[in-house]
C-alpha cells in the first residue's frame, strides 16, 4: 500500500487544501475511490469539479445532495468496490439557510435574517464564507452520517490564512457588539444617519453616507439584531468544529502541482497547519512530469537515427523530432524535480505521493482508480 | 511595433484563473511598452507580490518603486488604497484619522459590501489619469495584474455598481469618471490569459461573459499561455506508441514524444474551444521547461508576443 493510503486508513475525515488549479477535486475523488474499493463507505464533498470528473462521480445530474455512485459506473469501469462511494458537492447559500435555520430562535426570525439584503450577498461577497461553510458542513457530514471516511475538497484560497480563520473571522464579523449596540436600536433608515451623527461631529455621518446610502447601514443593523440571539450558538459550533478538526482522526492532506507558486502556497499551508497542530495525514504533488531518462547525457538525433534504422527504419526528420522531444520533456522533468525538491524538504518525514501528469484529464472511474493507486 | 492595439492604450487589465500566468503576462507586456519607450506602472492588486521579484527586483510595496528603467510596480492594498482615497476625499489628516481610524468606522468600512474594491479600483484608475511633473501623464501605460476571475470581476464593477445606487453627489462622480474610463475601449483593453486545459477554458468563458453583461466590458485581447510545443503529427501517435515499447534510446524518446502529442492535441483542442467560443484576437505563448521563473523566462514570453502579435488568424504560427 502506498504511504499515503496508509496514513488515511485510520483516518475518518481527509481535508484535501491547496490553491487552485493543481487538481485537489480529482486527488480528494481518488483518495475516497480508494477507500471505497477497499470496502468502506466513503464521501467525497467537492466544490467545483470539471465537468468530466463530475460526469464520472454521476455529479451532473445530482448536485448537492449526497448521491451514491452507481453500480454500473463501476462495472463499466471495470471496477469491483467492496464498499461505497458517494459524492456530492457543496452548496454555500443551502449551507448558510440551513445552519440560520437550525440556530433561529423561531420561523420569524429565520426569515427575517434569509430575507436580509445584506445576508443574501453575504456569501458571495464575504471574503470566508465558503471556505466557513466548507467546515460547517464536514462537521455536519462527519457527525450526522456514518461514513467511513469524508474526504473535503476545499475551495481555492487566496492566502493559506484564510481556511483555519474564516470561521472567526465571519463570527466577529456578525458578534461585533459595539456595531449592533450602534445600529440595532435605529433601524430605520434616518434614524441611523442621525445616531451615527452624534458619534463624532456629523463626519461619521457624512462620510458613511457618501460611500454607502443609510439604506445598507439599516440592513446592516438589522442582521445584526437578528444574529444576536443565535450568536452563542454559532460560536459554540465554530469551536466544535475547530476542536474536531484537530483530531487524530483527522488528516489533512496538501496538494500541490509542480508550477512554483502552488508549492509556495503547499508549503504556507503546512506550515500554517503544523503550527496550529492540525493532524497532517500527507502531501500529493500531482501533474508531475516523470523522469524518462534520468542524468545521462540525452541521445543525440544521430543516436536516435541509428537506433530507429536498426529498430526497423525511420527518417532523419523523425530523429531530430525525437530528440529535440525528449530534451525538452527532460527539461520540464527535471524544473518539476526542482520543485518537488522544496515542497518535500519543508516536511521531512510526511508520507508523500507523487502523482504523475496523466496523458488525459481523468474522466471516468477507471482513470480515477489509476490516480487512486499513485496515491 | 508589438502588439500596438494593446500596447497603445493607457490602461491594460490582464486577468483570468488563478496560477494560468496574469503576472507573466502582464510583466511580459510592461517590459514591451517600456521598450517602445513609455513610462508605464505596473499595479498588483492586494497579492503576494510577484511582478518586481520576477523583474529582478526588490517588492515595491504600498509605493511606487522604479524595477527596471522606466518600469514601476506597485502593490495596491486597501488600507493604502483606503489612506490615500480618504485623504483626497476629506482633505485634512486630522478629519481623516478621526474617521478611517475609528474602531467601529474601521469595522463599518469593512462590512460595507465593495469598499475595499471601490478603494483600490479608485487609486488605479487615479493613476491612470495623473499627471507627472511635466504636465505630460505621469505614466505612458499602467499595466494591472489584477486579481483571478470572481475578484476581478468584483473590483471592474464597483464604478457600475455605485451608478446605479448611489444619489448625485461627489461618489456618484467618481463612479462617473471611473467607469467612463474602464468602458473606454480607445484607452483601456481588457487581457485575458488562460491555459489551454478544460477547466481554465470554462472559467475564461464564464469570466468574459461576467466582464460584458456584469462590468459592460468587451475583453480585447486572449493570450493562451503555456502552449506545449507541436512536433508530431496526430497521425504519427499510433506509430509513438509502438516505438515507446523499443530499447532505450528510442523506447524512452518515443514515450516522451507520445505525451506531448497528446497533451499538444488536448491543448489545441482547448484552443478551438475558446476561439470559437470567444472570438478574440489570440496570443498563443509558448510553454517553458524552466525551474526559475525570472527576467530570461519574461523575456522569451515577451519576444513570443512581439514575434506574433495576437490576431484572429486561425493558427498564428
Amino acid at each position: 500500500m502506498a504511504a499515503l493510503t496508509e496514513a488515511l486508513a485510520s483516518r475518518r475525515i481527509a481535508v484535501c487544501v491547496g490553491s487552485g488549479g493543481v487538481g485537489k477535486t480529482t486527488v480528494a475523488a481518488a483518495i475516497a475511490l480508494e477507500r471505497a474499493l477497499a470496502g468502506g463507505r466513503a464521501l467525497v464533498c467537492t466544490i467545483d469539479p470539471a465537468r468530466r470528473l463530475a460526469n464520472a462521480l454521476g455529479l451532473s445530474t445530482l448536485g448537492n445532495v449526497e448521491s451514491a455512485v452507481p453500480a454500473e459506473r463501476f462495472a463499466a469501469a471495470g471496477l469491483r468496490p467492496r464498499g461505497e462511494l458517494s459524492a456530492m458537492m457543496l452548496d454555500v447559500k443551502r449551507t448558510w439557510d440551513d445552519l440560520v435555520a437550525r440556530h433561529a430562535p423561531d420561523e420569524a426570525a429565520r426569515d427575517r435574517i434569509l430575507a436580509n439584503r445584506l445576508y443574501q450577498q453575504m456569501s458571495a461577497v464575504l471574503a470566508g464564507s465558503q471556505e466557513y461553510m466548507a467546515m460547517e458542513k464536514l462537521y455536519e457530514l462527519a457527525t450526522d452520517r456514518d461514513y467511513d471516511l469524508v474526504v473535503l475538497d476545499t475551495p481555492p484560497t487566496a492566502h493559506a490564512l484564510d481556511f483555519l480563520e474564516a470561521p472567526t473571522r465571519m463570527l466577529d464579523f456578525l458578534g461585533n457588539e459595539s456595531a449592533r449596540l450602534l445600529l440595532a436600536p435605529a433601524i430605520g433608515a434616518g434614524r441611523v444617519s442621525l445616531r451615527l451623527a452624534q458619534l463624532s461631529g456629523g463626519y461619521l455621518a457624512k462620510v458613511l453616507a457618501r460611500f454607502t446610502g443609510a439604506q445598507v447601514l439599516a440592513d446592516l443593523g438589522e442582521l445584526l439584531a437578528s444574529f444576536h440571539g443565535m450568536y452563542e450558538g454559532f460560536k459554540r459550533r465554530a469551536a466544535a468544529v475547530r476542536a474536531l478538526l484537530g483530531q487524530p482522526e483527522v488528516g489533512f492532506v496538501v496538494v500541490s502541482s509542480p508550477a512554483m507558486a502552488s508549492i509556495d502556497e503547499a508549503r504556507a499551508f503546512h506550515e500554517r497547519l503544523r503550527a496550529e497542530g492540525m493532524p497532517l495525514a500527507g502531501l500529493v504533488a500531482n501533474r508531475v512530469t516523470p523522469d524518462l531518462w534520468g542524468d545521462a547525457p540525452l541521445p543525440s538525433p544521430g543516436d536516435l537515427a541509428s537506433a530507429l534504422g536498426a529498430a526497423g527504419g525511420g527518417d532523419g526528420d523523425l530523429a531530430r523530432r525525437l530528440a529535440e522531444g525528449l530534451a525538452e520533456h527532460q527539461a520540464l522533468a527535471r524544473a518539476d524535480a526542482v520543485a518537488l525538491e522544496r515542497l518535500f524538504s519543508a516536511a521531512p518525514g510526511l508520507p508523500r505521493a507523487v502523482v504523475p501528469r496523466l496523458e488525459e484529464d481523468v474522466h471516468d472511474l477507471a482513470g480515477l482508480a489509476r490516480m487512486a493507486e499513485r496515491i | 511595433m508589438a502588439a500596438p492595439t494593446l500596447l497603445d492604450r493607457r490602461l491594460v487589465v490582464v486577468t483570468g484563473k488563478g496560477g494560468v500566468g496574469k503576472s507573466t503576462v502582464a510583466s511580459a507586456l510592461a517590459l514591451l511598452a517600456v521598450r517602445a519607450g513609455k513610462r508605464v506602472l505596473v499595479c498588483e492588486v492586494n497579492a503576494q507580490e510577484r511582478v518586481a521579484p520576477l523583474l529582478g527586483a526588490p517588492p515595491a510595496g504600498a509605493r511606487e518603486r522604479e524595477a527596471l528603467p522606466g518600469l514601476f510596480t506597485v502593490n495596491v492594498t486597501p488600507p493604502e488604497a483606503m489612506r490615500e482615497y480618504g485623504l483626497m476625499v476629506l482633505r485634512f489628516r486630522a478629519i481623516y484619522a478621526a474617521v478611517f481610524e475609528n474602531r467601529v468606522m474601521r469595522y463599518f468600512l469593512k462590512a460595507i459590501p465593495s469598499l475595499a474594491e471601490l478603494v483600490m479600483i479608485g487609486k488605479i484608475l487615479h493613476e491612470v489619469r495623473k499627471a507627472g511633473s511635466d504636465g505630460r501623464p505621469r505614466w505612458d501605460l499602467v499595466v494591472v495584474d489584477a486579481p483571478s476571475t470572481g475578484h476581478a470581476i468584483q473590483l471592474l464593477r464597483v464604478p457600475s455598481a455605485l451608478l446605479d445606487t448611489v444619489p448625485p453627489g461627489p461618489l456618484q462622480h467618481s463612479a462617473r469618471w471611473m467607469h467612463d474610463l474602464l468602458v473606454d475601449p480607445e484607452r483601456t483593453a481588457v487581457a485575458l490569459v488562460t491555459l489551454p486545459e478544460e477547466m481554465p477554458v470554462n472559467e475564461t468563458l464564464e469570466l468574459d461573459a461576467a466582464l460584458r453583461s456584469v462590468v459592460g466590458i468587451v475583453p480585447t485581447t486572449l493570450f493562451v499561455n503555456a502552449m506545449p510545443a507541436n512536433r508530431f503529427a496526430p497521425g504519427e501517435e499510433s506509430r509513438l506508441a509502438t516505438l515507446a515499447g523499443e530499447r532505450a534510446p528510442v523506447g524512452p524518446a518515443a514515450t516522451a514524444a507520445r505525451l506531448q502529442s497528446i497533451r499538444a492535441r488536448l491543448a489545441a483542442e482547448q484552443v478551438a474551444r475558446v476561439r470559437a467560443a470567444l472570438d478574440l484576437p489570440t496570443g498563443l505563448l509558448p510553454l517553458l521547461p524552466l525551474a526559475d521563473w525570472g527576467r530570461a523566462a519574461l523575456e522569451r514570453i515577451a519576444a513570443a508576443i512581439d514575434a506574433a502579435p495576437p490576431s484572429r488568424e486561425p493558427w498564428p504560427r
